[in-house]
């Protein structure tokens, strides 16, 4: 069924509408909410792999009948191997990371729903677009589309923080719209040199007529649209120096959306990263800027995190310095490190996820999110606390959980590179932020209640209690069990080199 | 008279001409939207760049001495795809078009709410702490130009 590929980003984008249209009608929004986010997890699983193209046309070279009757100069030539058309390509790699994108989408929906008195159809509707983007992000075999779609993303993210209602949500959304105006150009016209060289904005195309010597590859034009795209990418992925701001919209969104909102990131991240290792890892210094981005992206994002007394932040930053992980895998350029790479992706996904949500329960109860303030919360939420004490224990790295898989399977490609620093530095990252977990955790938890915290006598809502236990199986399960989708990724990494 | 060589080279120095404009508005745009203060200043600095991108991927597909790419009943496939102009750019820049100015509505609302709470336009004193407004207030306009978003995020704690 490879109509379902196009369905996976078309079902997201007609319910968002939908759910715009009837902003206000409380119960109709909720029920076709509901149903879509529980469908957005399934549509993967039925889908077949294989290709689809909008607008009908495959290339040339596959349709014999098509190709005699068009002239001989582009039939004879690599024209005919292009793609005319917007290409998807759905695989075991798109297969998981939609897969688990639509299990975090369902519990931010599903969590917002539940705690929020008056149901927005406006936070409905962006919430379900910027999944749809983020699909079309993985799914897109064409990078100007993979650009149009972050684009949208993007607004959707700014949209969201307008919706939290924090107290500085409009100054968040203006600084991450002009920085990402600034970037997302660069990134534009990185593509525009791409187009030009090669004459296809296809990535598949574009590989191939570098690959096949079609254009010649260290051009200078070609290293131009490199640095372009590259600095694109940095922007996209929060990574530094887009560091800070990208932890201030997480902290700005409430705690379900921000949820959300760093999914978007790691997938944009991934999606991107894929795209330019495809088409630029024949450079010589490529390898060496992505692990330099990388290891800034970890130490910049711990050593900020060390210092927030702010919980949402602190989350941020911790994700920003999980994503430099990410990075490391593409810098080493194995299929062990990508593999390795790709999988801490999905575990950063379901992790974030669930600090993001279960330290929601602390802001739902006590209205802050200041570390100062706060002390003694185990009194109330006991079960609660634990979960999310192990869900640190994963993001840190600790054994059984997925974290520690992934970070170990990074550190082994490390070791197997030649690059023993590399791996001292992932360990000691992990060290730190099991350190700025247990902190947090401390203050949130442990110390002593300050006397004038107020704690709302009402207990946590179930909607949450749920997401969090459900992700926690996930963390536990896939730290048991990572060849669940490591075979997946290690499948599609070595495609990749 | 005019000749056709001649004519080819003012074509040909007009793709040039293209290009460097649009470098130019990407420059010019990339100023505004960093050393200014002025928000809407910004975003104007943010429209040129967005016009001075979309401008070098429509030149990308002029071609010297090309007809328009339309093909008309008539018309010899092997000569019009010889000679037209390349149509893909001219679809993509009118997505970013789109795309961009969506981007600048959205700008542009936030930058009126953001002037109804604050009462001012300058960047610095929306974004910055209140040792940056105080200074700034007691300070003459030469002194609001600089604009540190790294300094303002930690400021909005």
């Amino acid at each position: 069924m490879n109509e379902l590929i196009a369905l996976m980003v078309i079902i997201p984008i007609a319910c968002a509408l939908l759910l715009n249209l009837f902003h206000k009608k409380d119960n109709t929004v909720k029920i076709i909410a509901i149903v879509v986010a529980i469908v957005l997890p399934l549509i993967p699983i039925l889908a077949n792999f294989g290709l689809h193209y909008f607008g009908g046309h495959a290339p040339l070279i596959t349709n014999p009948s098509l190709l005699e009757k068009v002239p001989e100069t582009i039939a004879n030539s690599s024209l005919a191997i292009f793609h005319p058309a917007v290409t998807y390509s759905y695989e075991a790699i798109q297969k998981v990371f939609i897969f688990f994108l639509g299990i975090v989408a369902f519990f931010a929906i599903f969590t917002s729903l539940s705690q929020n008195k008056k149901i927005s159809g406006v936070l409905m509707f962006l919430m379900f677009m910027g999944t749809a983007a983020v699909t079309a992000l993985l799914l897109s075999d064409d990078i100007f589309h993979m650009y149009i779609f972050f684009e949208i993303a993007a607004l959707t993210q700014v949209g969201i923080i307008l919706t939290s209602k924090t107290d500085n949500n409009y100054e968040t959304a203006f600084k991450y719209l002009i920085l990402g105006a600034i970037g997302a150009p660069m990134l534009l016209v990185g593509i525009g040199f791409v187009l030009g060289i090669v004459g296809s904005v296809n990535i598949t195309d574009i590989v191939y007529a570098i690959s096949q010597n079609l254009v010649y590859p260290f051009s200078h034009s070609l290293l131009i649209a490199f640095g372009l795209i590259f600095f694109g990418w940095l922007y996209v992925s929060g990574l530094p120096p887009f560091h800070t701001i990208k932890a201030n919209v997480y902290s700005q969104a409430l705690p379900n959306a921000a949820a959300l909102l760093q999914v978007f990131t790691v997938i944009t991240f991934i999606a991107f990263g894929i795209t330019i290792f495809r088409i630029f890892s024949y450079l010589p210094f490529f390898k060496t800027l992505v692990l330099i981005f990388a290891l800034l992206a970890m130490i910049l994002g711990i050593t900020m995190a060390i210092m927030q007394t702010d919980f949402r932040k602190m989350i941020g930053f911790l994700a920003v310095g999980e994503l430099g992980y990410i990075g490391l895998g593409f810098g080493l350029g194995t299929e062990l490190s990508i593999t390795a790479g790709l999988f801490q992706g999905i575990n950063e996904i379901i992790v974030t996820a669930l600090l993001f949500i279960g330290f929601g329960t602390v802001l739902y109860l006590t209205k802050t999110s200041d570390t100062r303030k706060l002390g003694g919360m185990i009194e109330h939420t006991p079960k609660l606390a634990i979960m999310i004490l192990i869900g640190g224990l994963a993001m840190a790295g600790v054994p059984p959980l997925n974290g520690f898989q992934s970070k170990l399977m990074i550190v082994q490609a490390a070791l197997d590179s030649g690059f023993p620093e590399i791996a001292i530095i992932a360990v000691l990252i992990s060290i730190v932020t099991f350190m700025v977990f247990v902190k947090a955790f401390h203050s949130i938890y442990l110390k002593p209640k300050p006397n004038n915290l107020k704690v709302l006598n009402k207990p946590v809502p179930n909607s949450s209690i749920i997401a969090i236990t459900v992700l926690l199986i996930l963390c536990i399960v896939l730290g048991l069990f990572p060849q669940l989708v490591t075979d997946s990724i290690s499948q599609f990494a070595m495609g990749l080199i | 008279m005019i000749d056709t060589a001649s004519i080819m080279n003012i074509l040909a120095d007009t793709q040039l001409l293209s290009l460097f404009t649009s470098a130019a508005f990407i420059i010019v745009g990339l100023y505004g939207a960093i050393f200014l203060d002025n928000i809407i200043k910004k975003i104007i600095g943010i429209a040129f760049i967005e016009e001075g991108a979309n401008l070098f991927i429509l030149t990308l597909g002029y071609k010297q001495g090309g007809v328009i790419p339309i093909f008309l009943p008539g018309m010899n496939a092997e000569w019009f795809a010889a000679n037209s102009a390349y149509p893909l750019p001219q679809a993509l820049v009118l997505t970013t078009i789109v795309i961009g100015a969506s981007v600048l509505a959205v700008m542009l609302a936030i930058a009126m709410v953001l002037y109804k709470k604050h009462g001012t336009l300058s960047a610095s004193e929306i974004f910055g702490d209140k040792k940056i407004i105080s200074r700034n207030k007691n300070s003459t306009s030469k002194n609001r130009g600089s604009n540190n978003f790294d300094d303002v995020g930690d400021a909005n704690e």
